[in-house]
């Protein structure tokens, strides 16, 4: 089987590259790409004039909920909803139940992410850093990363004690495995459902405030530097975060970040009349920070783009909004927001758009993804982008098990419309009909 | 739509001044103890999911004055202790056929949720530390029939702003009857941003009461103390509490309310509790004319549903 996709703006950030032309997938790898490649004998052709061409999409932050929270979500529906969203290899979180913290829970991941049904894109596990996430006893990580994880963190529930935090970087550096943080000083931000500011003056509810996220910033990159342990920051959402990290990794500390798009696109005025789909953690915030976060994502400070995809039922999240569970899905919508948001507003340009959504994490988390280059991956990881497609999002017509958007009925500009991982496993639509032609 | 009574900042000055001239209306028909015309007989649960007295029992007298029947709900011994949503339990009383929904709840926003699938008109009797909209409207007609009018008056209140509906209520429907609405409380009980609220904060008591026409004064909770955000009764008594002596900074003849239940000697002592400034006993009163003016405004703007011809149901002989 040979697939060509021609004509396309190839997009390549591992390398640089940055043309016009196309690329061939052959038995599930890439065997060719440029200006000038063998167009003869392919078994269908995709026209990918006006569209980019980059490498798989890869997202470091995805809650799959499974085991245990199949009511949300599952890995067979995560995986569809990521391959949808443009995605070929996705880290999913230990906030399970049980959590992530024995290697025969990351043996469970790696079987159901390979069988048939699921989504066809590769699935890198994060291991929960201490038992049961509680923040106490450090998980045995030596045994987890040779079961398959890639990372490990304690998600929303952060470790709260800076000397067993210490201990976890120290033992993290020996095993050369990144730590992820979500970074929460749980003293200050407890009992909080929102930014703490005007809107939850105005609407009486209790705030959390920026101060319960950029502490633990800046103690994590603190701990990160005097110990030499990579750290990833999860979903940055203040103005004062991005500062601490922007001065972490001037003094050479080990440091990298994510921000997630409804932290770029919406300010804390979305929450509204109580509306429990803008509830998340950390909050949405302000134009402020928005203004200062998308600047720190042009000038490399934030590294990456991740949906932080958080399924919940929607019985779940039709209550009163202080009883709402944080979190939001994301995968099918990330590319239509960092476009909207970001592209087509000249913040990022194609290549940078690329690179946060593609080899920016793989980098981070040294995944063998992020790049078109032959042989680099283990197979094609190949996703096709319409950047001027026109599209409104419909939550009914999502993969996910979780109709907990923000976005739904809003009208975008930009759209992942094919997706390889080897195989094809997502083809848009409106796309297939009017670009694809098979050759007999 | 129905028309729901969610807050005061949902509300247009035109629906206020419409509340307030109800409610006087049915203060003088009740005292002249004149009947009132028969309005239709409509069932009105009151949903109370937080401990209350004054304000159910002022929603049931009203209920009761205008004819409607209330019928009570609480969250004790009801199906929400068997697991069922709030969701699902407002659906259940809407398909039991209540006409209206009065609650109470812990949460903020949660009548903006009732409000959502119950189809009939919602009156918020108070959301966790978002609005108390019957309280000020009972607050405003005293204030009124005190002082003339709300234009114009300097109101000043006192104590926790942060965690109090009542502050909230009340400072929307006085700043938007034209009334200037001072905040006063020390810095931990107080929004660290107020810029959404229509107020003008100040820390400091003797500032904030400086020829204010009226004192509201709010109450002050227990937890506050075990929150850190006190360190003690006394403290607190001793820089925010309204008696002779504060009260001479104020304008003469202020009005002194509470919307109780009161600590009496935190918030006030017994001289401003008892003296002929305080309006207390009078704002319980009228709390039962802004309830019925409520429960009638809810429904007067409701259309009226064609009445279907009942089927006849065959039976076979």
């Amino acid at each position: 089987m040979k697939t060509l996709l021609k004509n396309g703006r190839i997009l390549d950030p591992s390398q640089e590259l940055d043309l016009i032309g196309s690329l061939v997938i052959e038995n599930d790898q890439i065997v060719a790409y440029g200006q000038e490649v063998d167009e003869r004998d392919a078994d269908e052709v995709y026209d990918c004039t006006g569209c980019w061409i980059t490498p798989g999409l890869v997202d470091p932050h995805v809650h799959l909920r499974e085991p245990g929270d199949e009511h949300k979500e599952t890995i067979l529906t995560g995986t569809q909803a990521a391959a949808a969203g443009g995605y070929t290899t996705i880290c999913c979180m230990p906030n399970t139940t049980p959590a992530l913290d024995t290697p025969s829970l990351i043996d469970f991941i790696l079987d159901r992410a390979a069988s048939p049904e699921a989504g066809g894109v590769f699935v890198a596990p994060v291991g929960a850093l201490t038992v049961g996430l509680k923040g106490e006893q450090l998980s045995d990580l030596a045994a987890l990363k040779k079961a398959g994880i890639v990372a490990a963190s304690d998600e929303e529930n952060p470790v709260q004690n800076s000397m067993i935090m210490t201990r976890a970087m120290e033992t993290c550096v020996q095993l050369d495995l990144p730590i992820m943080a979500h970074c929460e000083d749980a003293s200050l931000s407890n009992g909080g459902a929102m930014n703490e500011g005007a809107m939850s003056a105005m609407l009486g509810l209790q705030g959390m405030p920026r101060s319960a996220e950029e502490i633990m910033v800046m103690r994590n990159c603190l701990l990160s530097l005097h110990t030499g342990c990579q750290l990833h920051i999860l979903r940055v959402s203040t103005w004062g975060a991005v500062e601490m990290i922007r001065q972490a990794k001037y003094l050479g500390a080990p440091v990298s970040c994510e921000i997630c798009p409804h932290h770029f696109a919406l300010t804390e005025e979305a929450v509204g009349e109580f509306n429990p789909h803008f509830k998340t953690t950390p909050p949405l915030r302000t134009q402020v920070d928005i203004d200062i976060l998308t600047q720190a994502l042009a000038d490399g400070t934030i590294d990456c783009i991740a949906s932080d995809h958080s399924p919940h039922a929607t019985y779940e999240v039709q209550v009163p909004f202080e009883e709402a569970p944080f979190g939001m899905v994301g995968l099918e919508t990330v590319v239509g927001v960092t476009l909207t948001y970001l592209t087509h507003k000249n913040i990022l340009t194609p290549l940078e758009t690329a690179r946060k959504l593609s080899t920016g994490p793989a980098d981070i988390l040294r995944l063998e993804a992020g790049t078109l280059k032959p042989g680099e991956t283990p197979v094609a990881q190949v996703t096709v982008i319409d950047p001027s497609l026109e599209w409104t999002f419909d939550v009914a017509k999502t993969f996910s098990k979780g109709k907990n958007t923000p976005f739904h009925g809003m009208k975008f500009r930009g759209k992942a419309v094919l997706t390889f991982c080897g195989s094809e496993i997502y083809r848009d639509a409106q796309f297939d009909a009017q670009r694809y032609a098979a050759v007999y | 739509m129905s028309r729901h009574l969610l807050g005061i900042r949902h509300l247009e000055r035109s629906d206020i001044e419409e509340l307030l001239a109800l409610s006087h209306e049915f203060k003088r028909k009740i005292q002249a103890s004149r009947n009132l015309e028969r309005y239709d007989r409509k069932v009105v649960g009151l949903m109370f999911f937080e401990d209350s007295t004054r304000t159910r029992v002022s929603f049931e007298q009203a209920a009761h004055y205008l004819g409607y029947r209330a019928t009570n709900f609480s969250s004790a011994g009801s199906s929400m202790c068997k697991g069922e949503t709030l969701k699902d339990t407002i659906l259940t009383l809407r398909y039991e056929r209540l006409e209206a929904l009065v609650m109470r709840h812990r949460s903020s926003g949660a009548p903006s949720l009732a409000a959502r699938y119950f189809g009939g008109p919602v009156i918020n009797a108070g959301d966790g530390q978002h609005e108390h909209p019957t309280q000020a409207l009972g607050d405003a007609l005293t204030i009124i029939e005190r002082k003339g009018e709300l234009k114009g008056l300097t109101v000043a209140i006192v104590g926790d702003v942060s965690h109090s509906r009542v502050a909230r209520s009340n400072a929307w429907l006085l700043s938007k009857m034209g009334a200037e609405v001072r905040f006063v409380g020390p810095r931990t009980l107080m929004p660290s941003n107020t810029s959404l609220l229509p107020g003008t904060v100040y820390y400091d008591l003797p500032s904030g009461i400086e020829n204010a026409d009226v004192v509201i004064t709010l109450r002050l909770q227990r937890e506050r103390m075990t929150d850190g955000l006190l360190s003690s009764v006394n403290e607190y008594t001793r820089l925010y509490q309204v008696n002779r002596q504060t009260l001479r900074l104020a304008a003469k003849d202020c009005l002194v309310m509470h919307p109780g239940p009161l600590n009496r000697g935190v918030e006030m002592d017994d001289l401003a509790a008892d003296s002929d400034a305080s309006a207390i006993n009078q704002q319980v009163e009228n709390g039962i004319f802004v309830r019925m003016a409520s429960l009638h405004w809810v429904f007067e703007d409701t259309p009226k549903q064609p009445v279907k011809p009942t089927k006849k149901i065959a039976v076979k002989a």
